[in-house]
């Protein structure tokens, strides 16, 4: 064995003795919990009041995971005397998460803000099927949306 | 002995050193070796048909389409921002850098172009794929020579990247971050500083790893003269990307190919080494990841200011025609040609992925070495199994 040889082994053995010293970076997760980021997509939450049942989401979503149903509703009109307003009513809303890509295409395309993302990820099930949340669990993780971040310098406002 | 059967060994020795280097001392039967389609060295299900003479292969086959999905089918039934969510999983460890091929297409033909603060942010996030992926072959290489450690400090590492990625796009492993005319959403405050510390720690990691792993004898020993790709071969085959240019190749398409992305604006350099070997192969990613690291800095202080979406209409109809637009991914060159017929979706969209010819110089490759170097070989090549059978 040639002298570099030897080197090369004893410098490597240097790198993992550093390493030793330097500490754990394992997060030991269900003990301890790392926050996900702000933006990261978990889960998508629903604001219910703000669905107007257009079926874009469904529409638009790659794999179609999405079931939308609704109905017309008669309200009393805004002014004395005036026609009343008919209005969509959320019946269903219902998003497959065995399904669901987490493309967040559904929640761009939403004209009325129904949909956001949170970074709330506990919620997996032992039964595949139980991942279909209907629209009361999507409107639980309303709670957990969080404001969207200030942005880096030289970034435009979106208008 | 006879002069007859001294004949018939020479015919013998004859047709065989046709097909290989074969031992003729012992006239043994062949043995044929299925590695795969479950085996852990291939990560994922290639299966490699090996026909073995002793310790030395004959004759190898490689068996792909375990894994395929049909991307080329699936992007004709879907519009241009439901497929670049789809194309994200053909090589999944850098995500980001096959939007920017199909997205560059798209835009081609709809002649428009994303303002210079996207297409930083583009070329950053391209180089940060290539960090996370080639980072984790680093460790994943010396894994397959039977080196446990680097393994774990490649992961370790990668997670950081990672997490950079996470934080400005919201998705790990899937950032679906381009759009058509640009990107779904500016940088995070904060993001460049913590980007430039983890851009320091890559490169620590890449001094670990030239200490740990290509000065180690035992890697050294494994790797130099096996599996040597001359250039020409390579060249035949297309062979692509890190592969070939650790064939002497001087070959880089972010330097080579026009494209609207800002490499030519930067101070880089293309990594090359003559020998074409597994060592090489290494040696040559090494290289390449700190060298994106310094692309990463340059771009993070020379970001300018401004829009990042270029205006397009709501409902996005691609003209008809045809474009080719093909960049230097990871793993090597990656392409789509679209055909478009003026509506929502590509009409037909062919792929062209790395991995699938990379791969392709396999059954040359593996003639006549030994068994053992099957594993280093197809450690060193380097190749997701979603970029092969898409």
């Amino acid at each position: 064995m040639a002298l570099d040889e030897v080197t090369g082994l004893f410098k490597g053995l240097g790198v993992t003795f550093r390493t030793m010293l330097k500490g754990n970076v394992t997060t030991q997760y269900p003990h301890e919990k790392e926050a996900p980021p702000t933006r990261a997509r978990g889960v998508i939450a629903l604001k219910e009041e703000n669905c107007t049942v257009c079926m874009l989401c469904a529409r638009q979503c790659p794999d179609w995971c999405i079931y939308i149903e609704g109905h017309k509703e008669k309200r009393p009109p805004r002014r004395e005397g005036g026609k009343p307003r008919t209005v969509n009513a959320l019946d269903r809303f219902d998003i497959d998460y065995a399904l669901c890509m987490y493309c967040g295409i559904c929640v761009e395309v939403c004209p009325f803000d129904a949909l956001f993302w949170s970074p709330e990820f506990e919620y997996s099930e032992p039964r595949i099927a139980d991942l279909l949340h209907d629209k009361e669990k999507l409107g639980e993780w309303m709670e957990t949306v969080p404001d969207p971040l200030p942005l880096e310098v030289g970034a435009e406002k979106k208008k | 002995m006879t002069a007859v059967t001294d004949r018939q060994r020479l015919a013998y020795v004859n047709t065989q050193a046709s097909e290989a280097r074969v031992n003729v001392e012992l006239q043994t039967e062949d043995m044929t070796l299925n590695l795969g389609p479950q085996h852990p060295a291939t990560h994922g299900t290639l299966r490699v048909v090996a026909k073995l003479d002793g310790e030395q292969v004959v004759d190898a086959d490689v068996v792909c389409g375990y894994m395929h999905r049909g991307y080329e089918k699936l992007t004709e039934v879907r519009t241009y921002p439901q497929v670049t969510t789809l194309i994200n999983r053909i090589d999944w460890l850098s995500s980001f850098a096959n939007e920017v091929p199909f997205i560059l297409a798209a835009e081609k033909l709809m002649e428009i172009e994303a303002p210079p603060r996207a297409q930083y942010i583009r070329t950053l996030f391209f180089e940060m794929a290539r960090i996370a992926n080639i980072g984790l072959f680093l460790g994943e290489m010396a894994l397959q020579v039977g080196a446990l450690t680097p393994a774990f400090y490649a992961f370790r590492d990668r997670e950081f990247v990672l997490n950079q990625i996470e934080a400005a796009t919201g998705g790990r492993f899937h950032p679906n971050y381009d759009r058509l005319g640009g990107l779904k959403d500016d940088l995070p405050k904060g993001w460049i500083a913590e980007t430039q510390a983890v851009m320091k720690r890559i490169r620590e990691f890449c001094d670990e790893l030239e200490g740990l792993v290509a000065g180690n004898i035992i890697f050294e020993r494994r790797c130099r003269g096996v599996g040597v790709i001359p250039a020409e071969i390579g060249k035949a085959f297309g062979v692509s990307g890190a592969n070939i240019r650790a064939s002497g190749v001087d070959w880089d398409l972010r330097r080579d190919e026009a494209s609207p992305l800002v490499w030519k604006d930067l101070d880089w350099k293309v990594w090359t080494h003559p020998d074409g070997d597994s060592f090489a192969r290494y040696w040559v990613r090494l290289q390449e990841v700190r060298e994106s690291t310094f692309m990463v800095d340059q771009m993070l202080e020379g970001l300018p200011a401004g829009s990042i979406q270029a205006k397009v209409p709501r409902i996005i109809k691609v003209p008809a025609g045809e474009a080719w637009v093909h960049t230097e991914n990871p793993l090597g060159e990656m392409g789509f040609y679209i055909v478009s017929q003026g509506g929502l979706g590509p009409f037909r969209c062919k792929i062209r992925s790395a991995s699938f010819n990379n791969v392709s110089v396999l059954p040359w490759l593996l003639k006549g070495t030994y068994v053992p170097d099957i594993i280093t070989i197809l450690a060193s090549l380097y190749f997701i199994l979603g970029d092969i059978d898409r």
